[in-house]
């Protein structure tokens, strides 16, 4: 597709990323049009830079964060599997496949791992907890200038006093779970329609 | 003398408007009311000249017919203008009254001032004078300044609203209305099918004039508002087509089948037609702008210039001149404002601005004057089903169309939304000027009358209270339960992912396109039609060096520095120990502090705006402080650690590549250039010390120069396509 692509995407390929994803073949190959069109050195990989090309990404407060999301740990290239392996989180969860076996392993797309990659942007020390640093990075990048530090950092004692349990002054999965799910409908929220 | 000067003032403000009414006519002195102002003028000043010995010699004479035109349009302009700004000094009336309702009112008076002196209809409004110098200006504004990336990005959605759902409207308001024609107690029975048919072709289309009158008073999104826009304005196409076929109709004695499929083969021709006229004109500019470098001064001329022509060659072959404008406007932003120098650009922006809200006011202040006089016939059943049926049919139509295009869409347009988009369907001037230019048969006034009420009934209800039902609805859906101050962070964090992610994966089959039409761009448009890429870029460049300059210093200012100092002592924090119970206020004032300045996605801004430049409103300014925080974290990151190779920021505008490959190898370091500007320089030091992939023969110069023209391309497309709305 396009007349730059350099590797077309083969069939082998296409039925393993819809396995371990759960894509359909229509999407992955739509996916894999916008990997290409991102991918400006046409070497089959995303670096960071194909990422801060996209201009609206620019100015999104979490941007960089979210482009980190998608590197393998000390990584600087991201293959399409792993492209695909992080869009995944976000695909809808169809109501049949809420009853499918249990067996095998959790789906990328299920809530609980729709959460974790959340989770996973805000704790970035990957100790499984958000400390308070931790909170108070990501409430910088999200608000403008006009607050001061202290007012911030009240806030997030706030935060993190609503959803503390155990008392370590630290957000843990567990409690940010239940903290997000009392008003958020996780599966609605943390889900883009792609088009079939 | 008294009666005298009175009845001479009187005559004046008759035959002001008169004049400036029937300005191409006035040659032609066929308004009795004309000749006795003229007969008055020659006879005043033949009565002073006996009165002097020597009349050639008089100090003190009066011509006014000679001024006569010019002077009355200025009156008119200026009367509009001064009416403005009274508006605004009275602080609280915009906010309740939109300006559009005031300035009719303000033409009601007038009309009633003329119809109470003169004692005769005040003439109406030339639809000539309409088409031709008053709606050109405001939809060369609302093309220009039209926000590319989401137009296109909801072209589908705007087209589908545009053309099916007015042919919808069309339709569905006729055929009722014959139903009503049919009931024997409403005298109707002689408007004939065909004539409902015609009086619904102009009474279905959504004016843009009003809609953006209105819109601005109301902060909608970014998606919603270019919904609407973009409809009022496309739809014109459709209007004109089936307008002037259910003229011709009328006037044939047979219609046969063959003739409506020329109707709607008709339709592509008056579509496609006005958008290639618009492109081809587009593209002269664009180039005429080539060749402009000795001659400055005369370059905002050819802006305008080529789009006022593209208007009237799309009129004269009875295309669509609106889709036309806008259609050069879009196509020849890009390369003209590459081309031309920025004191022009800004002349251009500021010009456009004017003369589209001086047009605005004047349509407006001739609809209420033209509203008063013995033009009506006022059958009551008759109008009010009609604004019924306009809202009714205009409701369904939304319905119907949302629910097909949520389908199909990522975003969904909401059932607030939809109301909004029902709710703003605002008929305006269009629809006046067409009613004035149906032929003469003897139902005509009441085509006029339930026109001018519709107008005014959608122009005063639903304008004045769209705000307070938007309010409403707003205030609803969030007086289920008030969210947590960890879970108001929390949403909000959700939503920027979303966001993100949403831009990483991008939208169905668009990028193919784009990248196509980029890649088209690129190899030929570009070599044509833009100057060479060195010249205008170092004035701009310097410009804005020294505008984020400014910036930067200003943030410094206001607290970023000691933001920096703070973020260093981040590691030094102790455990603090939590407070109990915090108090309510406490409580409250957080969440009105987040609620505040939490930053919006992006997309919750208006896409335009009549009143203000892009890149000046509040958005730019977010989108400016988001990317000087992040680039001051990436400081502080640098300062602290000196590999950067997991941390090269480079924002380049897919345009640019065209400059890209002129160093294809070279995988420049580029950054923003805010922040302090000492900051800045030492950490370029540092970076082209040691730790980036330059190659170290770049002079440090170049990179400089390229690190501008990237930043400043950035900026340059946020602010001139309208910004993307707030962050």
């Amino acid at each position: 597709m396009g007349s730059r692509a350099s590797t077309l995407l083969r069939d082998e390929e296409i039925e393993e990323i819809k396995k371990e994803t759960g894509f359909s073949h229509s999407q992955i190959t739509r996916l894999y049009s916008r990997f290409t069109s991102l991918d400006k050195g046409e070497n089959g990989t995303l670096s960071r830079e194909d990422f801060q090309r996209i201009p609206e990404l620019a100015i999104n407060p979490l941007g960089d964060r979210i482009i980190n999301a998608f590197f393998p740990e000390g990584e600087d290239q991201v293959n399409f599997r792993g492209f695909m392996r992080t869009l995944a989180h976000f695909r809808p969860i169809e109501d049949n496949e809420k009853s499918k076996d249990q067996n095998g392993p959790e789906p990328l797309n299920s809530r609980s791992n729709k959460l974790h990659f959340a989770f996973r942007l805000y704790d970035l020390d990957k100790d499984d907890k958000i400390s308070r640093d931790e909170l108070l990075q990501v409430l910088r990048m999200m608000v403008g200038v006009n607050i001061s530090d202290e007012q911030l950092g009240s806030i997030a004692d706030r935060t993190i006093q609503e959803a503390d349990q155990d008392g370590d002054s630290a957000i843990s999965f567990a409690e940010f779970v239940k903290q997000v799910l009392e008003k958020v409908d996780v599966e609605q929220k943390m889900s883009i329609r792609f088009l079939h | 003398m008294e009666s005298h000067g009175h009845r001479a003032a009187a005559v004046l403000a008759g035959s002001w408007l008169s004049c400036i009414l029937r300005a191409p006519r006035v040659g032609a002195l066929q308004e009795p009311l004309l000749e006795d102002a003229g007969l008055e003028n020659i006879s005043w000043a033949a009565e002073e000249a006996p009165g002097n010995d020597s009349s050639e010699h008089a100090f003190f004479s009066l011509d006014y017919q000679h001024v006569q035109v010019p002077f009355e349009i200025t009156l008119w302009i200026m009367l509009a203008s001064l009416a403005k700004i009274g508006f605004h000094l009275y602080n609280k009336l915009p906010s309740v009254v939109p300006e559009s309702c005031l300035l009719i009112f303000v033409g009601l008076i007038m009309g009633g001032i003329i119809y109470g002196l003169n004692d005769r209809s005040p003439p109406v409004m030339d639809s000539d004078i309409f088409f031709l110098y008053l709606l050109p200006p405001i939809v060369l504004d609302a093309g220009y300044f039209m926000p590319s990336r989401p137009f296109f990005e909801n072209i589908g959605t705007i087209l589908l609203y545009a053309v099916v759902g007015t042919i919808w409207n069309v339709f569905g308001i006729g055929f009722s209305l014959y139903g009503i024609c049919q009931v024997k107690a409403f005298r109707l029975q002689d408007v004939s099918l065909l004539h409902n048919l015609l009086f619904s072709s102009l009474i279905a289309a959504v004016d843009p004039v009003a809609v953006l009158a209105v819109f601005e008073e109301i902060h909608v999104n970014e998606k919603l508002h270019i919904l609407v826009f973009g409809e009022s304005l496309l739809n014109d196409a459709v209007t004109v087509v089936l307008y002037k076929l259910f003229r011709s109709f009328c006037e044939m004695p047979t219609i046969k089948s063959v003739d409506v499929l020329a109707g709607v083969g008709k339709f592509f021709v008056v579509g496609l037609g006005g958008v290639l006229v618009g492109l081809s004109f587009g593209f002269t500019a664009a180039f005429t702008t080539r060749f402009t470098k000795d001659i400055r001064v005369i370059e905002p001329l050819f802006v305008f210039l080529y789009s006022y022509l593209s208007y009237l060659t799309a009129e004269m072959f009875h295309l669509s001149g609106i889709v036309a404008i806008i259609s050069c406007a879009m196509g020849m932003k890009r390369y003209v404002e590459a081309n031309i120098s920025l004191k022009s650009h800004t002349t251009v922006k500021y010009f456009m601005k004017m003369w589209s809200s001086v047009s605005d006011t004047l349509i407006f202040i001739f609809l209420g004057v033209s509203t008063i006089g013995e033009n009506h016939e006022w059958n009551w059943p008759y109008i009010c089903f009609t604004v019924i049926f306009c809202l009714v049919w205009r409701a369904l139509g939304v319905l119907v169309l949302t629910f097909l295009v949520n389908r199909f869409h990522v975003n969904t347009i909401t059932s607030k939304d939809q109301f909004i988009i029902a709710y703003g369907g605002l008929r305006g001037a269009i629809c006046f000027s067409l009613v004035f230019l149906l032929p003469d048969f003897h139902r005509k006034k009441l085509f006029i009358a339930a026109t001018t009420v519709v107008i005014l009934f959608t122009v005063f209800i639903q304008g004045m209270t769209i705000r307070p039902l938007v309010d409403l609805l707003a205030v609803k859906r969030e007086r289920e339960s008030a969210p947590t101050v960890g879970e108001q962070i929390h949403i909000r964090f959700l939503d920027h992912l979303l966001a993100g992610i949403e831009d990483i994966s991008g939208h169905w089959g668009q990028y193919y396109w784009k990248d196509k039409l980029e890649y088209f761009n690129s190899k030929y448009l570009q070599k044509i039609l833009l100057r060479e890429y060195d010249q205008p870029k170092s004035s701009i460049v310097l410009l804005y060096e020294k505008l984020e300059r400014k910036h930067a210093i200003e943030l410094a200012q206001a607290g970023c520095s000691s933001f920096l100092c703070s973020s260093s002592d981040r590691t030094v924090i102790t455990d603090q120990k939590l407070e109990d119970t915090p108090n309510p206020d406490v409580l409250d004032n957080m969440q009105e502090i987040l609620a505040r300045n939490l930053y919006r996605i992006r997309r919750t801004g208006p896409a335009y705006n009549r009143h203000t430049l892009p890149g000046d409103s509040e958005p730019t300014e977010r989108a400016k402080e988001i990317l000087i925080l992040r680039h001051t974290n990436l400081l502080v990151e640098m300062a602290g650690s000196d590999t950067c190779s997991s941390r090269k920021e480079s924002q380049k505008e897919d345009s640019c590549s065209a400059q890209g490959e002129a160093t294809p190898q070279v995988r420049l370091c580029r950054s923003f250039t805010v922040g302090n500007t000492e900051k800045v320089r030492e950490v370029k030091e540092n970076r082209s010390k040691s730790v980036c992939a330059i190659p170290p023969a770049q002079p440090s110069g170049q990179t400089w120069g390229g690190r501008k023209e990237l930043s400043l391309e950035m900026y340059k497309h946020k602010g001139c396509s309208g910004s993307p709305g707030g962050v």
